[in-house]
């Protein structure tokens, strides 16, 4: 891992977050009431090829951004970015190659990420419980991860992930 | 030792991040508003705005495609749902003008203004929240151009929102659909006033001791605490009444769509304790009795845009 491969991965991050609010968010494209974590797929993309610290701390700043350009209390996005991206860290060596399991994996991280969200906001007073749409808010997501992974994962691998790969391979 | 060993570098990095995110959670949470949350949400902002707006520029027709394509699906049962709906319009219209005659006739009376005589900003939404848990926009006029927190946000349709943090070039505006957003209304043809809240799709009123049920099709508009009066929020999808005597729910259908956002204004200028100097003048209404949260919080902190209160309760 080099710093570029670092810097490569903090501009794709940079550019999933303005597609994330502009593009995806709500009121924008979102299929049955949900949008994809575009985010989230960049960052599992990324880790796959970064070392374990800059990894956390991708995820941490990603999450961060997504909470200073959202409406929920700081720090809610970075917490279950974070924890997903060690979840992610932990398995990645263990994880056979093959697309089933990349698939797989990130519809369970992104499922893991959108409940944390949801458990972590409700603590801190907000009102996502309230509704039977949360089920939908978190499930929906984690299939459309699914399928923007197929198109991300390829990219971020041409970009940084020529020289080193640490299993999720697709 | 070993379990000590067990933290290795990446897991002490997870509890150091952790705990900044939850002590920066809590702050924010604190802070309600303000602190270094709020400033910290301006750098962004200012940084992102650019790129959202670019962002949002080149992906509207696509975005407005796929708009369309969804929309093909529904259009048949639209179609019939509308035709009906046209008979039942054209017996209310007839009855709609003697309403709006009593209407302008006690707007008179109480010497209130129509929302369209407020000042207003027209704003463009740039960006939403990151999932559809986030029920927010992002607009491009902040307070350089007068807008302040707890402002309502309508557009053709009716109300959308209220700012509910301000940078200088932009704003937040928390969607009526929010779970933490509570808004008094009033039924136009009952008069009956209730609370309003969020359910993420749709909207939930309650009224409390309702004399009469509320029917499907009333319009619930504003009524006049911390947003102007008269402003639409939406109609009431079906009959309901109370029953049991706890009180009424009734699910109304937003007047406003939120996939059709685009230009809004920003009615500025109005200070809810305009609506408490009216209400003062007034008799105290089994109403205002029973539903304190809209109409006597912001006045008790004398808090004129309503910063803490203006329809939120407090997380």
């Amino acid at each position: 891992m080099r710093t570029r491969d670092v810097g490569i991965s903090l501009a794709l991050v940079i550019l999933a977050v303005v597609a994330q609010t502009a593009v995806f968010g709500d009121g924008r494209i979102n299929p049955w009431g949900a949008s994809p974590a575009a985010v989230l797929v960049v960052v599992l993309a990324c880790v796959r090829y970064l070392d374990p610290e800059p990894s956390l701390l991708l995820g941490f700043t990603a999450g961060m951004l997504l909470d200073l350009l959202g409406g929920a209390p700081l720090g809610l996005w970075a917490m279950a970015y974070t924890v997903s991206v060690y979840i992610a860290l932990r398995f990645r060596s263990r994880a056979d190659d093959g697309p089933v399991i990349v698939g797989l994996g990130v519809f369970l991280i992104t499922l893991v990420a959108h409940s944390l969200f949801v458990i972590i906001g409700t603590l801190f007073g907000e009102r996502f419980f309230t509704s039977t749409a949360v089920i939908k808010d978190t499930l929906l997501p984690a299939l459309y991860n699914v399928v923007l992974a197929a198109v991300v994962f390829p990219i971020v691998s041409r970009l940084i992930g020529r020289r080193q790969r640490l299993g999720w391979s697709t | 030792m070993q379990s000590f060993q067990r933290f290795d570098k990446s897991t002490t990095l997870l509890i150091a991040l952790l705990v900044v995110a939850f002590l920066l959670a809590t702050f924010d949470v604190r802070s309600a508003g303000g602190g270094i949350g709020t400033t910290m949400r301006e750098g962004a902002q200012t940084l992102f705005s650019p790129l959202q707006e670019v962002a949002a520029a080149v992906t509207r027709p696509v975005v407005g495609f796929i708009d369309a394509l969804s929309d093909i699906a529904s259009l048949r049962e639209e179609n019939d749902a509308l035709r009906l709906e046209n008979e039942e319009l054209k017996t209310e219209v007839e009855q709609f003008a003697s309403i709006q005659a009593d209407l302008e006739h006690l707007m008179e009376i109480n010497s209130l203004e129509a929302p369209e005589d407020l000042p207003t900003v027209t704003a463009r939404i740039v960006s939403s929240g990151a999932s559809t848990l986030d029920l927010v926009r992002f607009i491009d006029k902040g307070s350089n151009d007068g807008i302040s927190v707890g402002d309502a946000v309508i557009d053709q349709r009716g109300l959308i929102g209220r700012v509910d943090d301000v940078f200088r070039n932009s704003a937040r505006v928390r969607l009526i659909f929010d779970p933490n957003v509570t808004i008094s209304v009033q039924d136009e043809v009952t008069s009956q006033t209730g609370l309003l809240t969020g359910d993420n799709d749709t909207l939930i009123l309650r009224i409390f001791n309702a004399e009469e049920p509320v029917r499907e099709g009333n319009v619930i508009v504003t009524a006049g605490s911390r947003f102007p009066p008269g402003i639409v929020v939406g109609t009431v999808k079906e009959t309901a009444a109370d029953d049991a005597g706890f009180g009424l729910d009734a699910e109304v259908v937003a007047a406003m769509n939120p996939t059709r956002l685009d230009y809004v204004k920003v009615i500025v200028g109005y200070s809810p304790l305009d609506a408490a100097d009216d209400e003062t003048e007034e008799p105290v209404t089994d109403e205002l009795v029973e539903e304190p949260t809209e109409d006597t919080v912001g006045e008790a902190d004398g808090n004129a845009d309503g910063a803490d209160s203006s329809g939120e309760e407090a997380p």
